[in-house]
């Protein structure tokens, strides 16, 4: 189907490209009266062809159709074709030869641009699923090997150590769980049409239901929360956006150091809504800030709290998130100390009832 | 075997969760049968009449769905889904064609016990004589005589609309209801603007009930899908 819808979109192109010059052509046959400009103006028209569709064919049929035109009306004798004439045939060659190597160049450097964004991509996702990889392997060893000394030595162990084991294994497994919704999220989010669906979503619902899940991964870390008043509603895929907050909530607990306050804000500015996630820890390196939405590198400086670092995969998947439901997101440090995370959402807007 | 203990039957393939699942419920006393597929769970429905069911939606031979919709045919008895889907299109589906409760995989042993108590919960108040005067739930009074809430021995004022939503969701508390079935209940017909006005009058409620986002509220969002009155203990 996209083939065909391509084929007319380029042929029109094409068509309306030999209009243009005919018309002009002919103003300027009879205005000016001159034959010199004509092939130049078409030697344009059959170059931006080149240039704005793909493949060769719609150049060099411009090309073969200029030559005729040319031919054909502009050049002595008028409406007939002859070639016998060397000059005529001379420049009728010049022309298909301009037009096949604009189509070259321009076919090559379409061609190159093509492979260098998918190569960039390709290397994305090969870092990607290396720093994935590498971090799925540790609690991995720790549920495998946990699990199988319990069932292999179970009276050699005391109780306590068993209950200790056994709380390993559940930490990780839940890591695992989080590790795999954001995994989940950016192949959903990978694809050239993302399409997401979005729900108009209560905003104090939302927010229960993120501080709710919050709790139970963190039940010590009190949140303090600050809503609008009014009734707000915002289109948006819940689940995806809860993952954001629960991110970033998650991000402030494991990376900010001597962090005492964890603050959710949401304030609303004419028709969007903004969240706002701030700490008071250590704040956010200067260099890390720069690219903190884009890399997934190995975080070094963790806290004992979360043994690792979601790959940084964490805040890429917020931002993708974020991009594809079309409002913003940010990573600042705040003057008087901490980090502090923005993003934008759309309003439902207000129906009067 | 002990005749008293309910009987709950397992649905489900992939062996290492049948069995977890299957230990659980027998730990905390039921008696457990299972099945790994579609056929030879509604064999053991109907040979085994239990008292719940805990289904798996994707199973090798067919959807879950269809055994959904075959017990549903001629009887109320409860089905807790257990779902690897997280799409609430899918947790609304099974909940409309009948499911009473779903459990999102991977779930803790907590949670699935709550729910299964629930459940259970529910279907002997269906069960039972439905003429209840009150609800009564850790310090939250409704009084269905009087059309009267309490919090706390303080009366809670709510507009009619707002008393029948309650009222409502109290009937089939531990049960997920969705915006559609309480809509349904509530103004009898949908239309466009019906979720909307739904979730204004909770939100009103939410309001007068003093309700803090992340704290133990009586009245649980299930976002995209609908609500859950919770009877407090039975939270997790």
């Amino acid at each position: 189907m996209k083939n065909i819808s391509d084929i007319i979109k380029n042929t029109i192109i094409t068509a309306s490209i030999l209009i243009i010059c005919f018309i002009l052509c002919f103003i300027i046959q009879n205005t000016i009266e001159t034959d010199s400009l004509i092939p130049a103006i078409f030697i344009l028209g059959a170059f931006l062809t080149s240039l704005i569709t793909a493949g060769y064919i719609y150049g060099i049929i411009s090309a073969i159709v200029s030559v005729l035109a040319v031919d054909f009306a502009f050049e002595f004798p008028y409406f007939k074709l002859n070639f016998t004439i060397t000059e005529n045939f001379v420049s009728a060659i010049i022309m298909i030869i301009i037009a096949f190597i604009t189509c070259t160049l321009t076919t090559k450097l379409k061609k190159q641009e093509a492979f260098k964004a998918e190569g960039e991509k390709e290397k994305m996702r090969a870092d990607l699923l290396r720093a994935v990889s590498h971090d799925l392997r540790t609690p991995l060893t720790t549920i495998y090997g946990a699990s199988s000394a319990i069932l292999e030595h179970k009276d050699e162990f005391s109780e306590a150590q068993k209950i200790k084991m056994l709380q390993g294994i559940k930490e990780d497994a839940a890591w695992l769980t989080r590790m795999v919704e954001n995994l989940l999220s950016i192949t959903r989010l990978d694809g050239d049409n993302v399409k997401i669906l979005k729900t108009s979503t209560v905003l104090d619902e939302f927010i229960d239901s993120v501080l709710i899940k919050f709790n139970k991964r963190y039940p010590n870390q009190d949140v303090i929360v600050d809503l609008p008043d009014e009734f707000i509603t915002i289109p948006m895929d819940a689940m995806l956006i809860e993952q954001v907050v629960i991110n970033m909530l998650e991000n402030a607990v494991c990376h900010a150091k001597g962090m005492t306050r964890l603050y959710l804000n949401v304030f609303t500015l004419s028709n969007k809504v903004i969240f706002e996630i701030k700490d008071n820890g250590c704040g956010i390196d200067k260099e890390r800030l720069k690219n903190i939405f884009k890399g997934y590198y190995n975080s070094d400086n963790t806290s004992s709290d979360c043994k690792r670092s979601n790959a940084g995969i964490g805040l890429s998947v917020c931002s993708a998130i974020i991009k594809a439901h079309g409002g913003d997101i940010k990573a600042e440090n705040q003057k008087d100390g901490g980090a502090v995370f923005h993003f934008t959402l759309d309003m439902e807007e207000q129906i009067d009832e | 075997m002990n005749n008293n203990k309910y009987k709950v039957l397992v649905v489900e393939d992939e062996d290492n969760i049948n069995n977890l699942v299957s230990t659980l419920l027998e730990a905390n006393g039921y008696q457990v049968i299972s099945a790994k597929s579609c056929a030879s769970g509604q064999m053991l429905y109907f040979s085994h009449k239990p008292d719940l069911i805990i289904l798996d939606l994707g199973l090798p031979d067919t959807d879950g769905t269809s055994l959904l919709k075959e017990v549903r045919k001629n009887s109320l008895t409860p089905i807790i889904v257990l779902s690897a889907r997280t799409d609430e299109t899918d947790k609304v589906g099974a909940l409309d064609i009948g499911a009473n409760d779903y459990v999102t995989k991977p779930f803790g042993s907590a949670e699935l016990m709550a729910r299964v108590r629930s459940a259970l919960r529910v279907s002997r108040h269906s069960s039972g004589n439905f003429s209840d005067e009150k609800f009564e739930s850790d310090g939250f009074i409704i009084d269905y005589d009087a059309r009267r809430v309490f919090i706390d021995h303080s009366e809670i004022k709510l507009t009619q609309t707002e008393y029948n939503i309650i009222a409502f969701l109290s009937r089939h508390s531990g049960k997920v209801l969705t915006y559609s079935a309480i809509i349904k209940e509530i103004w009898g017909y949908s239309d466009l603007g019906s979720i909307k006005k739904l979730q204004v009058n909770m939100a009103n409620i939410r309001k007068k009930f003093g309700a803090k986002p992340g704290k133990k509220n009586y009245i649980v969002n299930e976002l995209g899908v609908g609500y859950r009155m919770c009877e407090r203990n039975d939270q997790v």
